[in-house]
């Protein structure tokens, strides 16, 4: 019993280490954001400083056009998400279950997609957004982001798929669905961790990408949360008050996320291979 | 207003898909049409957005925050006085600016108007993205302004100055430095008595002097007092010169014989250490002022001091700041345009920008202002200006800063001689010019290449015959899986396989500074360019180091805490979720706090060490081997969550009576792990590890904004970053598109025998 006792207290002992770790640099962007002198550095450790203020906080509410950068960026985003579960249910539920011709090569495809260095992508992609006069606008970027955050959710999708049995899709078909049925009405409700997943991941590839988005999107009134972030930096003199505020919250939303959906994210992310 | 082209798109869009959902069942439909419409609703939102029209002119710039508030406020009152003209500004960070405005006027797009820093004028006008403005606007209005103000180049005029400067000056705070220093000599006395220990724990925390001694424009006065400077007249580099090493010398005898300024100083360190009254002078450009004022400094202005030893002032780079127009305007926008500019360079309007924010104007007929006249700030500086040497509008100057700066840190870091510096930095400044400059044409090659494409085409072709032949066949049978897949791989190859070939493409290319137009196929010749680089070889190592070193800590961390945590004690859920946070903050946020947290002096890190460990403070930043430990710390901190949830993910489905059968076989926890754990969890940790190492290996955010681009002395690239600095900083598309051909093809020969070592790949395929 004693010797039980002796090592729970040192597993809490390291977890409570790692956590302090993994939670400093957060609270370090958070004491940023409630300084009262708008200092990147400073050699004070405290966490909350002297003075602290909220005046950030409202400054970005009142003064800045973050409401609107907030909402173009939940459109964006929402839009992914839902455009990424849908075709990657779909397209990792064909891999998972049929044999059918090029099915080896689109699973290397998947893979090849995350070898190459996306930033070289860049001007290949900005000259087909031109011609295609995608340019300036959600859709254009929409697009992108779905395209860049598919070959995971499917893989993913795929994985999860695999370790559903055969058996109930033929017991259903058996039964008179149709294969879309029961695609649709039997395994698709089973693989509801790994469609969570799915969404999470789509969401956050649009809620905090940056590089494309400042290619694509010119109009400041179409600007999403990390170009309006961006636009507190400038050359010479960064706004480091309102960028640190300004992260935090752009963080809130994708941490609810995680808290949430903590326990599904365990038994989601397969990544395609515990069999049964 | 949905545009023509969307129009056509989604009426091909709904004929296939009502075409689709007559053969298919009711769910489907339902679901079709759910994704119909919200397409529809995007669609619809994003032509709300504002269209290019006749009447809109979008203006770039690099306006700091108080001269953009002029700006606009200038901008309210022309579309008032032009009530058919709208006018957006939109404030670019310089690279950014400089990159975004080639790629979009290349593409035929882009802002009207560019607004920036002379020196961008060398490769816009290359690359003939601008135009001449000597056609547009009148002698008359252009005999108004300070010649120093319109940027000739080859006897064109592309860019109108509204301001002059950009300068370096001596800023000293009044309350610490009464009276400010006229020579060197001077500088380091009143330097040394402020330097000093004031709570008298053993490390000064007073300086004499501070700027940010990591970037070589700010080193380019003390070249100038010392009698150097970086062309001849033919722009040919002249760094290897005996004024570049005592310059060199000058600042190493600052920091480490006078002691008076700080060990490591970045831009931002410099700029706190002045606000918080902690260093009595500094180094920084009329950007800065302003700030000062802000901060409660009671600040003032001195031209940079005297070399006793040359006689010369320190003669700082100025640069003028000012408008150009995109090449893409038609006759009737480049009129609106001259109406703008006409309307910003007003005498009024420069004087409005000047009080604001402290800049001297262009206008001739200002400089008798009592405003200008009187205002000390502003007399100072132009003093300064006087004493300055204009920045030199060549596209070449590039390559001298990309020369400079690896070894000018190097230097600084202790790590070479200035001797030595003097002559690598000539030596790569030549070096660089010549891979500028280099134009390589062979229709030869270029042929056999395009012949030898088309042969693989028909290889391919001909190899996959027989799936091609049972493709046809069996569409009817596999219809169902096609039609799931399709909607996916249809998005994946517009978006990532076209510019994938695109990029294949031009790595056989010729695209650079001189070709980015017209560039022409020309075989191996850039491959062969990567594998001659020195470097090449030398940060593959690093990179495989880097990869390795990041993904160990990651499955080690990962799996320990995913081990702990399936122990399922009490408030584990809490921790799970707290552990997971690295992952869920945006990469580039946490990737600049770190950066600050790494910092010498105001770093938590060292602070922590030294505090409550009681070591020495690290120099994280400065020297390569501790900047790279740094870049690995951040991203093994940002990575070990994902491998812990897939760890705890696998440890879930193993079944308790697998333990509970070695428990009675008495088995020591150490053959639990080797015998059940590790062989359970492999088949699912093998694919995270995969792509892991796939990440990490082209992870470009992390290296990039904690070393700031590779510093020190770009030493901590890795392969990616090291690519994507000579695509963008020296216009080398081709050589760049090669090099990350390479690259993907070095991960691929990875992956491929990784997945077949291991036997994962029946669970991938």
């Amino acid at each position: 019993m004693k010797k039980n006792l002796f090592i729970n207290i040192s597993v809490y002992l390291v977890l409570i280490l790692f956590t302090l770790i993994a939670l400093y640099p957060i609270l370090n962007v958070f004491t940023i954001s409630i300084r009262p002198d708008d200092k990147l550095l400073s050699t004070d450790l405290s966490i909350i400083p002297d003075k602290a203020t909220f005046r950030q906080y409202v400054e970005l509410f009142t003064n800045r056009p973050f409401l609107l950068w907030t909402w173009n960026s939940l459109i964006v985003s929402a839009t992914v998400t839902f455009t990424g579960v849908v075709l990657a249910s779909t397209a990792g539920y064909a891999l998972s279950r049929y044999k059918f011709v090029g099915k080896q090569a689109s699973m290397l495809g998947l893979l090849t997609t995350q070898m190459f260095p996306a930033t070289m992508l860049l001007l290949p992609m900005y000259i087909m957004l031109i011609k295609l006069e995608l340019l300036n606008s959600y859709l254009g970027i929409i697009i992108i982001y779905s395209a860049t955050a598919l070959p995971f959710c499917v893989w993913q999708m795929k994985g999860y798929y695999d370790t559903i049995p055969h058996s109930l899709e033929e017991s259903a078909r058996i039964d008179g669905c149709t294969k879309w049925q029961s695609f649709y009405k039997i395994i698709l409700p089973l693989a509801s961790p790994a469609l969570v997943i799915t969404a999470l991941f789509s969401f956050m590839t649009a809620w905090s990408e940056y590089i494309v988005a400042a290619q694509v999107l010119q109009d400041t009134s179409l600007y999403t949360l990390p170009l309006g972030l961006k636009s507190f930096e400038s050359n010479m003199s960064t706004e480091w008050g309102l960028y640190a505020a300004a992260s935090l919250i752009v963080s809130i939303p994708v941490v609810i996320l995680f808290v949430i959906l903590s326990k599904w994210l365990v038994s989601g992310l397969t990544l395609g291979s515990v069999k049964g | 207003m949905v545009n023509k082209f969307t129009a056509d798109i989604l009426k091909l869009l709904v004929l296939i898909i009502s075409s689709v959902i007559k053969g298919s069942s009711n769910g489907m439909k339902k679901l079709f049409i759910l994704f119909l419409s919200t397409l529809i609703f995007v669609i619809s939102f994003s032509s709300c957005s504002p269209q290019k029209d006749e009447n809109e002119l979008v203006i770039w710039h690099t306006m700091r925050p108080e001269e953009t508030k002029v700006l606009q406020s200038q901008l309210v009152r022309f579309m008032k006085l032009n009530p058919g003209i709208k006018v957006h500004q939109l404030f670019k960070e310089t690279e950014e600016m400089r990159s975004g405005f080639i790629v979009a006027a290349i593409g035929g797009q882009g802002p009207d108007l560019v607004y920036g820093p002379s020196d961008q004028i060398g490769p816009f006008e290359e690359m003939k993205i601008i135009k001449p403005l000597e056609e547009i606007f009148d002698e008359e209005f252009l005999s108004n302004f300070n010649e120093k103000g319109l940027i000739y180049r080859n006897g064109h005029l592309w860019q109108i100055a509204d301001k002059l400067g950009n300068h370096l000056t001596l800023v000293y705070n009044k309350d610490l430095v009464p009276i400010p220093p006229k020579t060197d000599i001077e500088l380091i006395e009143i330097g040394k008595k402020l330097s000093i220990d004031k709570n008298g724990d053993g490390r000064i925390d007073q300086y004499g002097l501070v700027w940010n001694y990591t970037e070589p424009y700010f080193f380019i006065p003390f070249l100038t007092g010392y009698g150097g400077w970086i062309f001849d007249s033919l722009a040919v580099p002249t760094l290897n010169s005996e004024a570049m090493v005592k310059g060199l010398k000058f600042i190493q005898s600052l920091r480490d014989k006078h002691k008076i300024i700080p060990n490591e100083a970045d831009y931002n360190v410099a700029d706190v250490l002045f606000k918080e009254g902690r260093a009595g002078m500094i180094i920084n450009g009329d950007w800065s002022w302003a700030s000062y004022g802000n901060a409660g400094i009671n600040y003032g202005i001195a031209p940079l001091p005297i070399i006793t030893e040359t006689g010369l002032h320190c003669s700082p780079m100025i640069s003028p700041k000012g408008f150009s127009i995109n090449i893409n305007l038609d006759s009737s926008k480049t009129e609106k345009a001259k109406l703008l500019i006409e309307y910003l360079m007003k005498p009024e309007n420069q004087l409005e920008a000047s009080k604001a924010a402290k800049t001297f104007p262009t206008r001739k007929e200002l400089y008798d202002d009592p405003f200008i006249q009187d205002d000390p700030i502003l007399t100072n500086s132009r003093l300064q200006i006087e004493l300055g040497t204009p920045l030199p509008i060549v596209t070449e100057m590039r390559a001298i800063w990309d020369a400079m700066r690896p070894s000018y840190q190097a230097v600084l870091g202790g790590s070479i001689t200035p001797e030595k510096a003097a002559a690598q930095m000539q030596k790569s400044a030549i070096k660089k010019i010549e891979e500028l400059r280099e134009d390589f044409q062979d229709p030869v090659s270029g042929l056999i290449i395009q012949i030898m494409f088309l042969l693989a085409a028909a290889i391919t072709l001909f190899l996959m015959r027989k799936s091609i032949v049972a493709f046809f066949v069996n569409i009817k049978k596999d219809g169902f899986a096609y039609l799931l897949a399709m909607p996916a791989v249809l998005v994946m190859v517009a978006v990532i396989f076209y510019p994938f070939f695109y990029n294949i493409v031009l790595s056989f290319s010729n695209m650079n500074l001189s070709h980015i137009n017209d560039w022409t196929i020309v075989g191996f010749y850039q491959y062969v360019k990567v594998f001659q680089e020195p470097q090449f070889y030398e940060i593959f190592l690093k990179t495989i180091l880097w990869t390795s070193a990041n993904i160990f800590f990651h499955v080690t961390i990962g799996v320990f805490l995913a081990l702990l945590l399936n122990k399922n004690l009490p408030g584990t859920p809490l921790f799970r979720t707290l552990l997971i946070l690295p992952w869920a903050v945006p990469q580039y946020i946490v990737a600049l706090t770190w950066r600050g947290m790494f910092n010498y002096e105001y770093g938590s890190i060292n602070l922590i060490l030294v505090k409550f460990l009681s070591m020495s403070p690290v120099e994280w930043l400065k020297s390569p081997f501790e900047a790279f430990v740094a870049v690995i710390i951040t991203n093994v901190w940002l990575g070990f969550p994902f491998m812990m949830i897939i760890a705890l993910g696998a440890l879930q489905s193993i079944p308790a009576e697998l333990y509970e059968a070695a428990d009675i076989d008495g088995a020591k926890w150490y053959h639990k792990l080797k015998n059940i754990t590790i062989p359970l969890i492999k088949p699912v940790m093998i694919p995270a590890i995969t792509l892991g190492v796939i990440w990490t290996f082209n992870n470009l955010n992390v290296v990039w904004l904690v070393s700031n681009a590779g510093e020190p002395s770009d030493s901590t690239h890795i392969l990616v970053s090291y690519v994507y600095k000579a695509a963008f900083n020296m216009y080398r598309y081709g050589y760049a598109a090669a090099f990350s051909v390479i690259l993907f093809l070095i991960l691929l020969a990875f992956g491929l025998t990784f997945l077949r070592k291991t036997k994962a790949t029946e669970s991938v395929y």
